[in-house]
């Protein structure tokens, strides 16, 4: 017969132990879990670029700051690099709910977003004091058809460098204000063998090739690629544009790599003190004076662009927009929406905007115009100027079809495969088929 | 009572029946989880392209849905595709791509193997360093062959070449304007079959990553050669050559075939180093897919490019498996 013993053995005990550890860790993780929960009733799934000046770090800590700020909120970010980007979004929107709540949106998707329906048009949610305190060209970029597609974010536009050393090397105290100027600023620089290309651009196919044909249509007039619905970039100032880009590899002005060029590349090029000029995003201010990455510190000047004398009256200046927005994808949930939009305010406003000077021109002009930016930015005038004076990339629903057909017909005219004329006509030809 | 089945008297299972039964159905009930993987992550998505090939696609959003919705085109994508001079430009490219690639495979690969397997000291360690390539992520390989490729004059092959006394530290090595343009009779074809600078300095950024596992793959089969079918040839006085074409090369076969088809699929549907180093210079078929469908909007047209990606593999896989067969049967 057995005899039960009292009490508990060895592995009863272990096992008894192991279960109440089991239910404690249990227990304190689940507890954490619905603690959570119950603070954060909304999940706000929100899609950001992987970019200079707004990183991921400052994103990150903007979602921290807000979520402390708003706990029923729970921001849950996912970053991407720009190519991405629109292929996240067009799929996020095809599902039957979007899995971002909230996106960046760059300034040349307003048509499309707006036109198949993408995203909510912000109009009802903007206040009129946010309408007047941000830079109407801005708005300008981000509204297609009266609706606005996104919030303004990020103020991004060209600005023209030069290398203030190589210009006095070759006799010149100042850059230059006109087109023609700048050909004669190069072409000695180019003689008098301080470097073997003056200027070194972004043009490779891609979208930074039609950013810098549309400003270089800008500073000879015109920058607007279509007319009336109708392409005209055979003709006027938009056929002399290309044609002077073409002139630019002919001459050796322009480095050839510039064909196989991006925005860094080309920044790096006059950086390093390669190129004495450089037309690129207001990233460049940074690169040129940090010591890490630049061999011409003290060297790099921002300045307006040259233009052709009389065009532009009222800006004196020609750029190019590359402005970005946050926007609301219309398949995001109608209950998250009032998330979303306290979201867009806080990310965008003024407040944070004006802790990042140092990084990121600002999108409010009252940001832009305080002692603040002033004392960080030398350039803010110029700035100002540049971003007064920029040109649109065209607002067409079916725009990065349209930009392909240009970046294409262009960059065979840089490489010399057809005539600027012939690329031009083809190019329009092609757009008209297209319905563009 | 006649009629009705007793117990005893009930119909043997029927041959349906007994297909599932034993250890025919044993091997079906472990395989099912597997088919309806395949059938869940393979074929429906494949014949959901298949059907979108022949729509025209795009997204929408209705009442806060968004969906994708289309209409039968029937084979009208296809026709805009294969009448489309843009779209056949970049057919030659890939088929370009895929050809030199090929060749240099089975060329530099088979000899690479050859040397592999010889006995040396260090061979092992040899063997490493070869497979390091294969190692580096595709996307880490493109940035690196473009940090080289670079036409600045900080680019690295600008940068050295001119220390070695050769070039003059700014030539554009991705420039994607066809080779000796003006030669006549050859320029021209060099430009109907998108070979440039840049495709050229793309098959070697991408062979350097994917020779080794063609080497490799061949050394494997190298080594279950047995040594005597080439000391017997030797005495029968076979050349290297002789050796080579009728024991190596017919042994190899189902290696081959293997190297073949799979490097075929891979290059027929590179993407990563052109879109990385070239954007879209270069036309090749993934790159149209991904822009006619991602860019574009037009997921119908998107679809019936991946599916002529799809069926060129095809078609190359049935030639491959067709002559090595008889290869190997000779």
């Amino acid at each position: 017969m057995d005899e039960k013993k009292e009490g508990l053995n060895r592995r009863e005990f272990l096992k008894l132990a192991g279960v109440a550890a089991g239910a404690v860790a249990l227990g304190g993780t689940l507890g954490e879990t619905l603690a959570q929960s119950s603070k954060a009733t909304k999940q706000l799934s929100v899609l950001y670029m992987n970019q200079a000046g707004y990183t991921t770090q400052v994103v990150t800590e903007m979602a921290k700051q807000f979520m402390s700020l708003y706990p029923d909120i729970r921001i849950n970010l996912t970053f991407l690099p720009y190519p991405q980007m629109h292929d996240a979004i067009t799929t996020s929107v095809a599902a039957s709910t979007a899995t971002y709540h909230v996106v960046l949106a760059d300034l040349i998707w307003t048509a499309e977003f707006i036109d198949h329906g993408y995203v909510i048009p912000l109009n009802p949610y903007i206040t009129p004091e946010e309408k007047q305190g941000i830079y109407q060209a801005i708005w300008n970029g981000l509204e297609y058809k009266g609706k606005i597609a996104s919030f303004p974010f990020l103020a991004n536009f060209q600005n023209f460098y030069y290398n203030r050393e190589h210009l006095r090397r070759a006799g010149f105290e100042a850059g230059p204000r006109t087109i023609d100027e700048w050909v004669h600023q190069m072409e000695v620089i180019k003689s008098k063998g301080i470097v073997k290309y003056p200027y070194e651009d972004s043009w490779t196919q891609a979208e930074g090739l039609v950013c810098d044909y549309v400003r270089m249509a800008g500073m000879f007039g015109n920058g607007n690629l279509f007319e009336g619905g109708e392409p005209v970039m055979n003709r006027g100032p938009q056929l002399k544009a290309l044609e002077f880009m073409v002139m630019l590899m002919q001459k050796g002005l322009a480095n050839p790599a510039s064909i196989e060029a991006d925005e860094p590349t080309a920044a790096r090029a006059f950086a390093s003190g390669e190129a004495s000029f450089n037309t690129n995003w207001t990233f460049v201010t940074g690169i040129m004076n940090d010591p890490k990455q630049s061999k011409i510190i003290g060297q790099g000047v921002v300045s307006t662009f040259p233009i052709v004398p009389g065009t532009n009256p009222k800006t004196h200046s020609a750029s190019i927009s590359g402005f970005q927005g946050i926007a609301i994808p219309a398949n995001t949930p109608k209950e998250l929406i009032p998330a979303a939009i306290q979201w867009i305010r806080f990310a965008a406003s003024p407040k944070i905007q004006a802790e990042h000077l140092h990084s990121q021109w600002p999108v409010w002009k009252s940001v832009a115009n305080s002692p603040a930016e002033r004392r960080i930015n030398p350039w803010w005038q110029v700035y100002q100027e540049n971003l007064e004076a920029v040109y649109n990339r065209p607002k067409v629903p079916d725009y990065l079809h349209v930009s392909a057909i240009i970046q294409r017909y262009v960059h065979q005219a840089l490489q010399g495969n057809l005539s600027p004329k012939s690329a031009a006509d083809q190019m329009v030809q092609e757009l008209k088929a297209l319905g563009g | 009572m006649e009629g009705i089945p007793t117990q005893s008297t009930r119909r043997a299972p029927s041959r349906f029946f007994r297909f599932f039964t034993g250890d025919r159905g044993l091997a079906l009930a472990l395989l099912l989880p597997s088919l309806l993987l395949v059938a869940a992550l393979v074929l429906v998505p494949l014949i959901y392209t298949l059907i979108l090939s022949f729509q025209s696609a795009t997204v929408n959003v209705i009442g806060g849905r968004g969906q994708l919705v289309g209409h039968w085109v029937g084979l009208r994508n296809y026709i805009h595709l294969l009448t489309n001079s843009y779209f056949l430009s970049g057919l030659r490219a890939t088929l370009y791509f895929f050809a030199a690639s090929i060749l240099i495979e089975l060329t530099i690969g088979i000899l690479m193997a050859h040397l592999l397997n010889l006995e040396f000291r260090g061979r092992t360690l040899v063997r490493a360093l070869v497979f390091i390539p294969w190692a580096i992520p595709t996307i880490v390989n493109a940035t690196l062959w473009g940090m080289i490729f670079n036409g600045n004059a900080y680019g690295a092959l600008n940068g050295l070449l001119p220390r070695l006394g050769l070039g003059n530290g700014h030539t554009v090595w991705l420039d994607t304007t066809p080779v000796w343009p003006h030669v006549p009779l050859l320029g021209p074809f060099f430009q109907w079959i998108g070979m440039s600078r840049g495709m050229n300095a793309l098959i070697i950024g991408d062979e350097w990553k994917t020779l080794p596992i063609v080497a490799f793959l061949v050394l494997a089969g190298l080594q279950t050669i047995p040594k005597d079918y080439y000391e017997a040839a030797t005495i029968d006085g076979a050349t290297p050559w002789q050796r080579f074409r009728y024991i190596t090369l017919p042994l190899l076969g189902p290696i081959l075939s293997i190297v073949l088809i799979l490097r075929t699929m891979q290059l027929v549907r590179a993407f990563t180093i052109f879109y990385t180093l070239e954007a879209t210079n270069i036309p090749v078929l993934s790159i149209s897919a991904y822009q006619q469908a991602f860019s574009f909007g037009y997921f119908g047209r998107g679809s019936a490019v991946a599916f002529i990606i799809g069926l060129i593999s095809l078609f190359f896989a049935w030639i491959y498996i067709r002559w090595l067969y008889r290869e190997e049967v000779a």
